[in-house]
């Protein structure tokens, strides 16, 4: 819990990359590619190193687009894999254009290219990443896949119009007696909620840039698209969501990354290039709806057969005790066994030993981010979705999962005062300089300052300090009025969508040159299993006692705590042999299913052999590595 | 001896004959049963349709036969009866259900009046066999009443590395996976007294006799452990893409929904009939109806859902004595992945689950064992199970239960081998298979008879002054059944039906919903007045007024997904 406190105030000081380059517009179609350019690089980059790259059709979209896979390695399925998606909201250029650049250097770099397979698909939602490079500019993660969203008769019939012809979807304010929306004083071109308790009426209403094309009385309620495939992973798949999807993998984007991880038991990390960044703010607890399994309730029913106090709670440790001498001899309980049978449920909390890591490597992350000169601050990366890439592939593969988003909007000066912290003075980013009486009085409460009705959302001043200091002014559009066919007067403007999460393409090149380098040290703490050294001790009458240590030379511990309760990763089995040789104890292959990082676990078993004999251990995972051993025994 | 020889194998030959009407006096393999798929289909063409779903694991084929009236409309403009069966590989008795059915509307059509409108009001979908790989396994491999019921996706149970690689073995060549017991003075059981073919636990003091080997297998991959990694397992009904939860939670989930090729295959063709309102799938122990939701977590259904269920499943009770109609995660236990969740909630049906075999029903001397004696978890022998071996000396001459023999085996040495072979314990003896498949037919057409029967009554046109006129409209459903049910409006599933009023020289000035007549309360809607998304609700009606501006004839037009279209052209004069 404690952990858990300490990173949601480190992630919020974060120091980021920003960028040290020229103001450019954000006229982004140049630089980043759409989907077909994503493809042709691929193609390219695999003409250009045919030992080394293979390509994959996945899927085909919906609208009929191709999402491929870049395959690069040597050894295929014979070593560990590394498995990267990226974009699967396709509302995230930046992320592909890190897929890519990641590939490119992998090309290049026989350190990351000779023991490791990687999996990378830069676009994991094509036809949503078509629509940034279309006019009018929108924001929808929605697939082509058709969908009636107001449920009437009609499917995708009544979508945003560009009324005032800029190119870009904004937004429609009008005055209303039912109106909720006022301007903020500070800036008069951000809106913000009336509030009735300080005595404030609403005066406009916000509409999306639109006309009621089916004459239903809504606006834009039934835009083209269905799902978002970074929704419709299985862990917390929403049922019935506008964008989900009509079940987890129904779409063939996210239904080819199920059947493929689930066929390629090498993938031992995944990374995800999208919205959230664990790097920067680690996977947060406090879901609720799931068991606490430090407080669990046993039903009456099973209490009483199994003799065991229902008026109290135990944690899921207590009830391993419990429960282990009630088994069958040879069975062991443990977390994965109780939890199912206590109808636990699934788990949607990170596991406490797993924020171990996510602490600790976000921590080596910053201090590598400080190393490398970034100590601009920035917004908090967002939390990632439910049914999302990164959730499943945490939950339900058992894995390691980082994932990273490359950019962010700088804070304001004035709202990144944070108590006690003096990493900010060398702040790069001259953004907005206003400052505020109520952050000055309450500098370590961001939330006080949305309480502020003075102020706008912090994020949108942010996002319009960004848009005026680098954008020329791009990201937002000014207010201004329109005469609408049936709301009558009304004031077109806003924010430019992608603004808030798109740099220019000027920046793209220094944003990745400085994080994806640190991809490498990732991928540094996947676990390496070994047998550390093989041991055998004559006991008489040609009966030896084998030991074996297996070590875990990497830093990550095989598996992972998530990956211990789902048993979805497959253990290493060690497997003895040798000619003539009886085992007394112990088993031909044993399973090795738990060995923390950088830790050593030994084995033990008791053979009869005639004299001279060489036995061989092998040591065999898929995730993590191969290692054989003879031993002498006798000799 | 020859001509008695010759007699057998005429009576064998004939057992596996397959012609229309088919028989059911015994179980049809996985082949026989697509043959039989086809002889109705052959006998039948005009009336049935015969369509591979899609293919299994192992590339045996799911069958699917639609039986439609072509003159009474094409599939889509009638209720949609979806049925289907042997989800599990060893619940073969659920196919016999199935098969039954089809057989029974198509050879009664036109000589029982009320199948023959059944047949004209709604469209079949029958699916016998959902798990083909695990039915044709049954058959062929030596198994227990409960094994082979998963999908043929291989799984590591022992985590070593092999997957399946240690399963039971059927040692005395039988075609049966029995039990195995050794002589154990030592050992926790005697035989029981009354019947020594059981076993008891001895109590302090008393000298055992036997200790339990389980399952007939051996250690086939030499690590110490008899039968630990068996075919499997993925069950086919936790597989579904509805409240679906992975395998650490439900066990034999799948790795993701509809990993199962042939779950798969049947979602998307279910999906592709979006006018099925009405389904059933059987399984095979415990005489029940269930209907859903399948978890807790998943919320009680809609009331007005609730109601339609408890409607049905109260006559269906009746139907088929000794069944209990129940809700499956109260009643039961909660499962997640289930195919009846994915139904009610995906599909917008009306589902339940049959339960088919009622082991209180194998009786010697008349008196019904109670339920509860057989489910004795104890794991001493039951007076239910004194009574079922009753049953089977007396009634089946012995063939259901193999006497315990001696046998060497390689690890333990001697041991026994006996127990209920694979046709006991979950399937009834054939003799009995009659009854079940014609009353559980009859549950389904009973239900099938309540699927929505929607009629239009334009009941008044009258002049409102000038060119406006008033125009009413009645929707009337005389089944049981809504024309769209309660969990899909919730869940904002599918445009509901539709009710419009348009005219060449007409203009829909307003319209809504006649909530009072006599009043004249309309509850008139401020959008596209000539267009309603409604639901008629089973044994009732919805009214609508609409002001019509114009003159000459306007259509009033009715479409719905699941309860067909209905038009009709009124003169505003």
């Amino acid at each position: 819990m404690n952990l858990m406190k300490l990173h949601a105030t480190g992630g919020m000081m974060l120091l980021v990359a920003l960028l040290l380059m020229a103001p450019a517009p954000v006229s982004a179609t140049e630089k980043y590619s759409d989907p077909a350019a994503v493809n042709r690089h691929i193609e390219q980059l695999r003409m250009a190193n045919p030992s080394l790259v293979k390509v994959h059709k996945l899927a085909v979209t919906p609208g009929g687009r191709e999402m491929l896979m870049i395959e690069i390695g040597k050894s295929g399925t014979a070593v560990p894999a590394v498995l990267t998606g990226a974009n699967f909201s396709g509302l995230t250029p930046l992320a592909t254009e890190a897929a890519l650049a990641l590939a490119s250097r992998i090309v290049s770099d026989a350190s990351l290219n000779s023991g490791l397979t990687w999996y990378i698909i830069p676009v994991g939602n094509p036809d949503a990443y078509a629509r940034y490079f279309t006019r009018p500019l929108w924001s929808d993660p929605a697939n082509s896949r058709p969908f009636n969203d107001d449920t009437d008769d009609q499917t995708d019939e009544d979508g945003y119009n560009d009324l005032d012809g800029n190119g870009i979807i904004t937004l429609m304010r009008v005055k209303a007696h039912d109106g909720t929306w006022i301007p903020v004083e500070s800036e008069p071109r951000l809106m913000r909620k009336a509030d009735a308790a300080k005595g404030e009426k609403g005066i406009y209403k916000l509409y999306t840039e639109g006309i009621d094309d089916d004459g239903d009385g809504q606006y834009n309620e039934d835009v083209p698209g269905g799902t978002n495939v970074n929704v419709n992973f299985p862990h917390l798949f929403k049922n019935f969501g506008r964008r989900s999807g009509l079940y987890p993998g129904s779409e063939p984007e996210s239904e080819a990354l199920l059947r493929f991880a689930f066929s390629h038991p090498e993938i031992a990390m995944v990374l995800a290039f999208g919205q959230t960044n664990y790097l920067l703010s680690p996977p947060k607890g406090g879901k609720k709806g799931a068991v606490d399994t430090e407080n669990i309730r046993i039903p009456r029913e099973i209490g009483s057969s199994l003799g065991i106090d229902v008026s109290r709670t135990y944690t899921l440790a207590e009830v391993i005790e419990l429960v282990q001498p009630m088994l069958p001899q040879g069975m062991t309980a443990d977390e994965s066994m109780i939890a199912s049978f206590l109808g636990l449920g699934a788990v949607v909390n990170p596991m406490p030993d797993d924020m171990t890591f996510y602490n600790e490597m976000s921590s080596d992350y910053k201090e590598y981010l400080k190393k490398k000169g970034i100590t601009a601050e920035r917004f908090d990366p967002a939390q990632p979705e439910d049914g999302s890439f990164e959730l499943w592939a945490y939950y339900q593969l058992g894995l390691p999962v980082f994932t990273m988003d490359f950019w962010g909007l700088p804070k304001p000066k004035d709202e990144k005062k944070e108590a006690g912290d003096d990493e900010l003075k060398s702040d790069t980013v001259k953004g907005d300089q206003k400052t505020d009486d109520a952050v000055k009085a309450n500098p370590g409460k961001v939330d006080t300052v949305k309480a502020d009705t003075k102020k706008g959302d912090p994020k949108e001043m942010a996002q319009l300090a960004f848009s005026d200091k680098w954008l020329n002014g791009r990201g937002f559009t000014p207010w201004k009025s329109y005469s609408h066919p049936t709301l009558g007067e009304v004031e077109i403007g806003g924010f430019t969508p992608f603004s808030d999460n798109t740099p220019p393409e000027s920046m793209i090149d220094s944003l990745l040159d400085l994080q994806l380098p640190y991809i490498s040290e990732l991928v540094k703490k996947l676990p390496r299993l070994t047998i550390a050294e093989l041991k055998a001790t004559e006991k008489g009458g040609g009966v030896y006692q084998l030991e074996a240590w297996v070590a875990n030379e990497g830093y990550l511990s095989f598996p992972i705590a998530m990956g211990k309760r789902n048993k979805v990763p497959a253990p290493a089995i060690l497997t003895l042999e040798g000619d003539g040789i009886e085992i007394l104890s112990g088993k031909k292959r044993t399973p090795v299913s738990d060995v923390g990082g950088m830790k050593s676990v030994k084995y033990i078993w008791l053979v009869r052999g005639p004299k001279k004999e060489t036995m061989t251990l092998t040591l065999e995972s898929k995730q993590a590595g191969k290692d054989i051993e003879r031993i002498n025994i006798g000799g | 001896m020859i001509s008695a020889l010759m007699a057998l194998a005429v009576m064998l030959t004939r057992a596996q004959e397959v012609k229309v009407p088919l028989r059911f006096d015994f179980y049809y393999s996985y082949e026989k049963m697509a043959e039989a798929m086809k002889a109705l289909n052959a006998a039948y063409p005009d009336f049935t349709k015969l369509d591979e779903v899609g293919r299994s694991e192992e590339g045996r084929i799911i069958w699917a036969l639609t039986i439609n009236n072509p003159k009474t409309g094409e599939p889509f403009t009638k209720p949609g009866v979806y049925v289907d069966g042997n989800i599990h590989g060893n619940e073969i008795q659920a196919g016999e259900v199935c098969l039954y059915l089809a057989n029974r509307l198509l050879t009664n059509y036109g000589k029982i009046t009320e199948i023959t409108e059944v047949v004209d009001r709604n469209v079949f979908y029958i699916i016998p066999v959902v798990n083909v790989d695990g039915r044709a396994h049954f058959f062929a491999d030596a198994n227990t009443p409960s094994s082979n019921r998963g999908l043929r996706i291989p799984v590591d149970d022992d985590r070593d590395g092999l997957f399946d690689e240690d399963g039971p073995d059927d040692l005395d060549g039988d075609g049966n996976i029995t039990n195995m017991r050794i002589r154990d003075t030592l050992g926790r059981l005697r035989s029981d007294p009354t019947d020594k073919r059981l076993m008891i636990t001895v109590k302090p003091g008393e000298k055992g006799e036997w200790t339990r080997l389980g399952q007939e297998g051996i250690d086939n991959d030499g690590d110490g452990q008899v039968n630990e990694d068996g075919e499997g397992y993925v069950d086919g009904n936790r597989n579904w893409g509805m409240n679906w939860n992975p395998p650490y939670v439900q066990s034999g989930a799948g790795n993701y929904p509809f990993e199962g090729k042939g779950i798969k295959a049947i979602a998307e063709w279910m999906l592709a009939r979006p006018n099925i309102i009405l389904v059933f799938a059987f399984h095979n122990n415990g005489g029940m109806y269930l209907r859903g939701p399948t978890s807790k977590a998943a919320g009680e259904l809609p009331q007005g859902d609730v109601a339609v269920y408890d409607y049905l499943g109260e006559h269906m009770e009746k139907i088929v004595p000794g069944y209990q109609y129940l809700i499956s995660w109260k009643d039961l236990y909660s499962t997640y992945g289930d195919f009846t969740d994915f139904t009610d909630k995906m599909v917008g049906s009306y589902s339940l689950v049959g339960e088919l075999y009622q082991p209180e029903t194998e009786t010697y001397d008349g008196t019904p064992k109670r339920g509860e004696e057989e489910r004795s978890r104890s794991g001493d022998a039951s007076a239910g199970e004194r009574q079922r071996l009753l049953f089977d000396d007396n009634v089946n001459q012995g063939e259901l239960f193999k006497e315990w023999k001696p046998y060497k085996h390689p690890l333990y040495g001697d041991i026994e081998i006996g127990g209920w072979t694979k046709m006991s314990s979950r399937l009834p003896h054939p003799f009995m298979l009659q009854d079940l498949v014609h009353r559980n037919a009859s549950s389904v057409i009973f239900a099938a008879k309540q699927t929505p029967k929607i009629t239009m009554d334009v009941f008044e046109v009258k002049k409102a002054g000038g060119d406006l006129w008033s125009v009413r409209v009645r929707l009337v459903n005389s089944g049981a059944i809504p024309s769209v049910t309660f969990e899909t409006i919730k869940n904002k599933l599918y445009p509901i039906d539709k009710l419009t009023v348009a005219g060449r020289n007409a203009n829909v000035v307003g319209g809504g919903v006649l909530t009072n007549a006599w009043m004249n309360l309309v509850s008139y809607k401020e959008y596209r007045p000539e267009v309603h998304m409604c639901q008629v609700p089973g044994l009732g009606k919805v009214e609508y007024q609409f002001l019509v501006s114009g003159k000459g004839d306007i259509e009033i037009k009715y479409e719905s997904r699941k309860a067909g279209i209905i038009s009709k052209i009124v003169e505003l004069k």
